[in-house]
């Protein structure tokens, strides 16, 4: 087989088609929104962006190796009605520190359930995580049944104003997250991750820990996904069982426009980043172009059938010419 | 490094089926030891318990004289024992180097993958099999864009970048060219001055002359001969592989090889070419059970598949004179083809759905619209009993059934259909005795009815007793046509192994 120019461009550069999208959707987004760059509105923008970039991030990941995790957007939600039922308009700054560490804790376990039932048990990863998404969505409902609760005003204000050197404080989220995965990229763990989610078999013949890197994705992937609750608190300033559910499937269409192949094996993390950006200015563009809010689900699903029937459609060509 | 191993009285079991009842093998380092053995002997068995990936059930490994055990590849590996996989272990995703350094790349002080190095390191690796690479072949190219023969090489250079001592080259010429078979016997005889040992388990007869020192043969999953291959030739070690003459309850009718040659042609292949097989050609008559031979994997599978529309091909296949050239399996059986794959659980059945709806599957469009289901359930009981199927009912799922007794569905279903062609892909294996009689009675009837039958066994002792002709596949082609007194055991299995001269007689 030999790899035909476009196949090798997109096996070297996959991030490419990522990278187009966005400045497409930034141009149409620019010239609906002319200030969009301005420090007020930019910030605006990237603190809403911010929690679907952290999940898309811990789906990625997840998505490399080989695995989907449908439960990403319930750890969400579980996170936020903790916060904003524990710590309360009035909690103290240990109270914070506390819960927040609680938080994260609690992405770490529900991502070990996750991979304990994925890699140890060796189910299938959508059914699974389908199934625990229930566990921790329900779970949300039963500590906030109701949208209430509340964080300090000082706290959400921190996440929502802080622009340090005039930028917004989500850039330097990112750029912490990209200087990570460019590290774990090059580690041997890095590589792993390449090695389980090309050819689990492969990968295992030739000695790596299959186990343990597919047990490691998902718990990453909670992690990420507990930071993506305490920015989601942080912006909204109260609690909501239901906020997370319809993060889920943002952050696998962020994945899929950052050139991740569904299977696993090709992508990295950087591609979606700027597919969780791009979707987010979709958002915008819709909501500055008037157009019904149904078309956003609509462009959203079209992107996921599109990347899924390429490979698919490019066969069938390839076919008929021979 | 080690010095040898001994593998003792080893037992593996495929849930019911056992792969290796006792197998036996030693190597010593600075030797190559050729393991040989006919379809599913254990060869292939025999490597994966040596390099961990298969976990053993009995018998036992001894490194230099002591017990081991590797439960894991990893295990294995820290022994110092490579592979050479014949299914290759290799991401298409990832890279050269990172192919062959997977799990020991070298790091830098941050625990970063020091990439310089691992390059550097690749082009010297490279660098052995330089000058026999049809690609610019370099350390950073994805391996799925490699053509067979260069993975087949990254393969060996991944197996030996690790410097181990034992190496277990399985199947590993089977894609090489002649240029790259030297360059790897080359290498093999530096790394035995190195001191290295070599297990090299290979159908090619022609390499095990040139390269082995030692021979251990297997026969159904027992070690069954070993010693210095110059104490031996090629017939004494093809004998080896055969097993003393089974009794088989079936005689073929007596002297139809000479009726056929008046009976038209009903099926002719010519220069059939597919992605695998190297152009094919054979006819077969009306009525002529003609057997295909040769070891598992030479292109069987591809031959019966592309005649049924299943496979995509070149060259010009002719149904009565008449060219036909099927895009679909659904084309092929409006001609009257049928096939009954080699993996019936994955390609012949709906394992879980009832025997009923199997049988009727390809013949649905028979009971009209609304359903005769009525009629439909006769002629399934019928057929059912017709071929002695044993069953709770035909409500039951193929599941519950024995794997004879699946089978039958598998042939039911076609033979409702009254097919003129059929093509069986190894339509005995995993089936028990009574049931192969019974098969083998069925056989006859249907070719002395007139249907043409193309037979693919992994079994000598079938298309010995059953067939009158029989082609010979090895490496894509076919090898030989093998008919009346040249279709011996001993010819049959120096063919499959591409031996240069007949077997004993």
């Amino acid at each position: 087989m030999k790899l035909s120019g476009w196949d090798a461009l997109a096996a070297r550069q996959p991030a490419l088609f990522a990278l187009v999208m966005l400045g497409l959707s930034l141009v149409i987004n620019l010239i609906l929104q002319p200030n969009m760059f301005a420090r007020e509105t930019l910030n605006s923008n990237m603190r809403v962006f911010l929690p679907i970039i952290l999940l898309a991030v811990g789906q990625a990941i997840v998505i490399l190796g080989g695995g989907i995790d449908i439960s990403v957007g319930a750890i969400a939600s579980n996170v936020n009605t903790v916060l904003a039922t524990r710590i309360g308009l009035e909690g103290s700054p240990e109270a914070i520190w506390g819960f927040v560490f609680l938080s994260l804790g609690i992405g770490l376990l529900a991502g070990a359930i996750n991979g304990f039932f994925i890699a140890y048990l060796r189910l299938q990863p959508i059914i699974t995580t389908y199934a625990t998404s229930f566990l921790y969505a329900g779970l949300a409902l039963f500590i906030l049944p109701n949208p209430g609760g509340g964080i300090p005003a000082s706290m959400a204000a921190l996440y929502r104003n802080s622009t340090p050197f005039n930028l917004p404080l989500a850039f330097f989220v990112i750029l912490i997250i990209l200087l990570i995965w460019l590290y774990l990229s090059s580690t041997r763990y890095g590589k792993f991750l390449y090695a389980v989610g090309g050819k689990a078999e492969a990968a295992y013949e030739t000695a790596v820990p299959v186990t343990r890197v597919q047990f490691s994705t998902y718990v990453i992937s909670g992690l990420m996904a507990a930071f993506s609750g305490i920015a989601l608190t942080m912006l909204s300033g109260s609690g909501n069982a239901d906020i997370g559910g319809p993060m889920t499937l943002n952050s696998i269409t962020a994945v899929v426009i950052g050139g991740n192949a569904l299977s696993g094996g090709v992508g990295g993390v950087t591609g979606p980043v700027m597919g969780a950006i791009t979707l987010g200015i979709i958002q915008n563009i819709i909501s500055f172009a008037d157009i019904d809010t149904w078309w956003e689900t609509f462009v959203k699903a079209a992107i996921i059938v599109m990347a899924l029937a390429a490979p698919g459609i490019v066969n069938l060509f390839r076919r008929r010419r021979t | 490094m080690a010095e040898s191993l001994s593998v003792r009285n080893i037992v593996k079991h495929y849930g019911g089926v056992v792969a290796l009842s006792d197998g036996n093998l030693d190597v010593q380092a600075r030797e190559v030891v050729a393991l040989i053995g006919a379809n599913g002997s254990g060869k292939s068995t025999m490597s994966k318990v040596i390099n961990g990936v298969a976990v053993l059930d009995g018998g036992q490994l001894l490194l230099d004289g002591n017990p081991v055990h590797f439960p894991s590849p990893q295990t294995a590996k820290n022994a110092g024992i490579a592979t050479v996989f014949q299914e290759l272990s290799l991401i298409p995703q990832m890279t050269v180097a990172e192919n062959i350094w997977l799990t020991r790349e070298p790091l830098n002080a941050l625990g970063q993958v020091d990439r310089k190095t691992v390059n550097a390191r690749t082009e010297e690796l490279l660098a052995l099999f330089k000058g026999t690479f049809k690609t610019d072949l370099h350390s950073d190219v994805p391996v799925a864009a490699l053509p067979p023969d260069e993975k087949q090489i990254i393969e060996i250079l991944k197996a030996i970048s690790f410097d181990p001592w034992l190496v277990i080259l399985d199947e590993a010429t089977a894609s090489l060219d002649s240029r790259q078979v030297q360059r790897l016997f080359d290498l093999v005889t530096q790394w035995k001055e190195q001191g290295k040992a070599i297990i090299f388990v290979s159908h090619r007869m022609e390499e095990i002359f040139r390269i082995a020192d030692k021979y251990s043969v297997l026969r159904n999953g027992r070690t069954v001969g070993a010693g210095n291959i110059k104490d031996i030739n090629e017939k004494q070690l093809v004998k080896l592989m055969i097993e003393k003459e089974s009794v088989l309850g079936f005689l073929r009718g007596e002297a139809r090889s000479d009726e056929n040659v008046e009976k038209e042609i009903a099926l002719e292949a010519e220069n059939l070419t597919t992605e695998y097989l190297q152009g094919v050609s054979f006819k077969a008559h009306k009525g002529e059970l003609l057997g295909i031979g040769g070891l598992r994997g030479q292109g069987q599978r591809q031959l019966l598949h592309s005649l049924f529309g299943d496979l995509p091909y070149s060259g010009t296949v002719k149904l009565f004179g008449q060219e036909v050239h099927f895009k679909n399996p659904r084309e092929a059986m409006r001609k009257g083809f049928a096939l009954v794959p080699g993996d019936r659980a994955k390609e012949g059945l709906l394992y879980i759905r009832s025997i009923l709806d199997n049988l009727l599957l390809p013949s649905w469009r028979r009971y009209g619209l609304p359903l005769k289901v009525d009629k439909a359930k006769k002629n399934a009981a019928q057929t059912g009993s017709s071929l002695n199927l044993k069953m709770a009912g035909l409500e039951e799922p193929v599941s519950s059934l024995s794997g004879g007794n699946a089978q039958k569905v598998v042939i039911g279903k076609w033979l409702m259909r009254e097919p003129q062609v059929l093509l069986l892909d190894d339509p005995t294996k995993g089936v028990d005795v009574g049931t192969k009689a019974e098969f083998y009675a069925l056989l006859n009837r249907l070719s002395e009815e007139g249907k043409t039958i193309l037979f693919y066994s992994s079994a000598d002792e079938e298309l010995i007793g059953l067939c009158d002709r029989v082609l010979v596949l090895h490496d894509a082609r076919i090898r030989i046509e093998l008919a009346g007194k040249t279709l011996t055991r001993g010819n049959l299995i120096a063919a499959s192994l591409g031996a240069s001269n007949g077997g004993p007689e």
